[in-house]
């Protein structure tokens, strides 16, 4: 089934969603941008970003804040305040309906949002790969059926089949999973750029039911930067007399600087108004501003602003008939809501902290989203991918426990590795299935072990045996061995790899955190072992191979060494810094020697590479391990 | 017994219709999140380098309406060797003045009396191509 996106049409800036895999995910625009202004020029058919950069050269033919004129009359008052606003025309149209008038052509605000909408299904197409027709666009909760009405004609001019619309607060509750809570009260903030709306809704059985809305529809985001401004301005005016609001090019730069200003001071305490050469003094000297702004003073400049805001929440809560202590839950939506002091305005106010986490800006295109998501069946049906709980993994030389699937990895899934024998003319190696997270094999859960033989006698490292884990959604774990030479296969298949109970995942992932650092260094110890053993094998192999081409005071050195190495390692608490020292003595003697046979007109061992390699030896270092036949085999094992 | 078996059996080629359909799209679903993840990554890069060369570019920016009032030899150097290094980055600078206004790689900010119509009369604060894509319009004047 297509998808089904989910449309947030704001009266500033839109934003666009879909449900991926079973979760929301916001659409990024052509732009890189998660929102898009819900700016049009429709003469030259720009939209989004690019209208607004040439709004100023074109002010009669951008047409901005069209949701202000949805489904709207022109004789209703908020058409004839938009009129004073805007500087495009805006008539009388069929029935009396808004149309506004752009190069002498006449456009419904139906058609205007269509191309916002249009802008967004391109960018969800391309995003997605494929093509899209359905979608879920927000309205206010406060809109009436005529203006419900232009907006699913709007997505029908942009080519979409609007499935159903939803009220912006329903979609910032279906954002935060809010629809189970039956018979609760939400109460929604949204501070957007340019308008505030504050609704409450009640919860029925998964039906939104929107009490009472009321709202602010001019003030926003953008008075806050306003007050900033007007601060700077006058702070400058203060102290060098001049008027920074007379330099349109000053006045840009400070624009900026108080929005980035006001972002930064949502997370510090403090910030720095930095802005060389900002104008010149009547003498013709560079003035620049430089000034510290505290959260504290931003707090105070905008404390009108925000108590404002509270007057229209408790007109919705008295039309609502409702008390303060009847709302359960509060909503944050719009970027503005992410000042603390909002934050911490509305705690007081409500008695209890808002909701968090999903980004305010894209809530409710979220929501919308996860509503397509319903529509389309994705949501319920849902399959639910399971993960590995523990790391799934096989013992290798020297008694580690080498991981093949991690822990967390989504089934199914499969992963094969090569590993090779750890003795001359092994001809079996044993495979021994383990689970759990700890580093040394004994510590972890042994799955099951199956032996592969007929491995054709070959020098260590040599022989080739695939090893492949292959877990099924069901959580069945197949395990199967080939040596590639001979073609010999041997498997095992473990039903129930993934099926741990809660506190069998627990312990073990308790145990391996408690003992990661012990685990550690019996690792290095193993390994440090691992590595000696090599280089004295492959001494032993140089000085077999090389006969009489190696002079005899090399040889004997070498052999002194090998043996003081040998005895090192014999003991039962070997010294991890002593093994390692001489090792790495001996592997450059070994160098040494090597080159010197080379020098001799021979060709250098290609042994020594490996023998010299770091600790972090290779895979096929940590050989298979040598079978022990009196070991009893496990599980079920099939041919 | 028989009826019962085609009724069984009818349940079971709807089901693999149906599960070849499923697997069909989890596959071809994949086969886009391969692609995306591709695209994404190349747009990460984009994006982390542009942020990083945006805070650095304000800075430049600065020394540059420094540069205006000190008229110093030896910032000028130091502006030209910014200058290459940024092209090195990848970084282009907007050639706006005395062009077409074009919204795609600029941004209106005033617009004055004299001048040709349509084009930059002055430039407010230089735009930036990363990689040849528009990393920061061009804040401009155009003559209307």
């Amino acid at each position: 089934m297509a998808k089904i996106i989910g449309i947030d049409l704001g009266t500033t800036n839109s934003c666009v969603a879909v449900m991926e895999a079973g979760k929301p995910k916001v659409i990024p625009s052509a732009e890189g941008k998660n929102t898009i202004p819900s700016a049009v020029e429709p003469v030259k058919n720009l939209v989004g970003e690019v209208a607004k950069r040439q709004m100023i050269l074109n002010p009669e033919n951008t047409v901005y804040s069209i949701k202000r004129l949805m489904g709207r009359k022109v004789s209703e008052p908020v058409v004839e305040k938009t009129k004073k606003l805007v500087p495009y025309t805006i008539k009388a149209g069929k029935n009396g309906m808004v149309v506004v008038e752009i190069g002498g052509k006449g456009y419904t605000p139906q058609e205007i949002s269509a191309m916002i909408l249009r802008k967004t299904k391109v960018d969800a197409e391309s995003y997605l790969g494929e093509k899209v027709t359905e979608a879920v666009i927000t309205v206010p909760a406060y809109f009436d059926d005529s203006q419900r009405q232009a907006t699913k004609q709007a997505g029908e001019i942009a080519g979409l089949t609007v499935k159903r619309i939803i009220n912006e607060p329903t979609a910032a509750a279906l954002a935060y999973g809010l629809e189970k809570k039956t018979g609760e009260t939400i109460a929604v903030y949204d501070l957007g750029g340019g308008t505030f709306d504050i609704s409450i809704l009640e919860i029925g059985d998964g039906v939104f039911e929107v009490k009472a809305t009321n709202g602010d529809t001019y003030l926003g985001g953008d008075d806050f930067d306003e007050k900033i401004i007007d601060h700077l301005v006058e702070e400058f005016k203060k102290e060098n007399g001049i008027d920074l609001r007379a330099d349109k090019q000053a006045l840009q730069r400070l624009r900026d600087a108080a929005e980035k200003g006001k972002i930064e001071l949502s997370s510090s305490q403090e910030t720095e108004i930095n802005l060389p050469f900002i104008t010149q003094s009547q003498a013709g000297q560079p003035l620049h501003l430089t000034q510290k702004l505290t959260r504290a003073k931003l707090e105070s400049l905008v404390a009108d602003l925000i108590e404002n805001s509270f007057k229209p929440v408790e007109a919705c809560l008295k039309d609502a008939k409702l008390e303060v202590k009847d709302i359960d839950e509060v909503i944050l939506v719009g970027g503005q809501t992410r000042m603390p002091k909002i934050q911490a305005k509305i705690k007081e106010f409500f008695g209890k902290e808002a909701h968090k986490g999903v980004n305010p800006d894209e809530v409710v295109a979220i929501g919308a989203a996860i509503q397509g998501g319903v529509l389309a069946g994705d949501v319920k049906d849902v399959l639910l991918l399971d993960v590995t709980p523990l790391t799934l993994g096989l013992e290798t030389l020297g008694s580690v426990s080498t991981p093949l699937i991690e822990r967390n990895t989504t089934i199914p899934t499969s992963k094969s590795q090569v590993f090779s024998t750890a003795a001359d003319n092994q001809t079996q190696v044993e495979i021994n299935v383990l689970q759990g997270e700890r580093s040394m094999a004994v510590d972890n859960k042994s799955l099951g072990r199956f032996i592969l033989d007929g491995i054709p006698p070959a020098p260590r490292g040599a022989p080739q045996v695939e090893v492949a884990f292959d877990l099924d959604a069901n959580g069945i774990l197949k395990v199967s061995a080939k040596d590639k030479a001979s073609g010999k296969s041997q498997s095992i298949t473990i039903k129930d790899a993934v099926g741990l109970s809660e506190e069998e995942i627990e312990k073990a992932k308790k145990d391996a955190e408690i003992h990661s650092k012990e685990d550690e260094e019996k690792k290095q110890l193993v390994e440090v072992r691992n590595q000696a053993e090599n280089l004295i094998f492959t001494i032993d192999k140089t000085i077999k191979d090389a006969k009489g081409k190696i002079k005899k005071e090399d040889k004997e050195n070498l052999e002194k060494e090998k043996e003081a190495l040998q005895k090192l390692i014999a003991v039962e608490k070997m010294n991890l810094e002593e093994v390692k020292k001489q090792t790495e003595k001996l592997s450059q003697l070994l160098q040494q020697v090597g080159t010197a046979m080379h020098q001799q007109g021979e060709k250098a061992q290609p042994n020594q590479a490996k023998a010299t390699g770091t600790s972090d030896s290779d895979k096929s270092d940590k050989a298979g391990k040598t079978p022990k036949k009196d070991e009893a085999e496990e599980g079920e094992v099939v041919n | 017994m028989k009826v019962n078996q085609k009724i069984k059996l009818a349940q079971l080629e709807k089901k693999v219709v149906q599960l070849e359909e499923n697997w069909k799209r989890a596959l071809a679903d994949y086969a886009n999140l391969e692609k995306r993840v591709e695209r994404q990554k190349q747009d990460l890069a984009f994006f982390l380098k542009g942020e990083l060369l945006l805070n650095f570019l304000k800075v430049f920016e600065d020394l540059k309406r420094c540069q205006k009032a000190l008229k110093n030899e030896g910032v000028d150097l130091i502006l030209e060797k910014f200058e290459r290094t940024l092209t090195n980055c990848g970084v282009k600078e907007i050639e706006a003045k005395g062009k077409i206004f074009d919204p795609e790689s600029m941004e209106a900010v005033e617009k004055v009396k004299d001048g040709k119509k349509g084009r930059v009369s002055q430039v407010f604060e230089s735009g930036y191509l990363l990689d040849d894509q528009v990393l920061k319009p061009a804040k401009v004047v155009v003559a209307d």
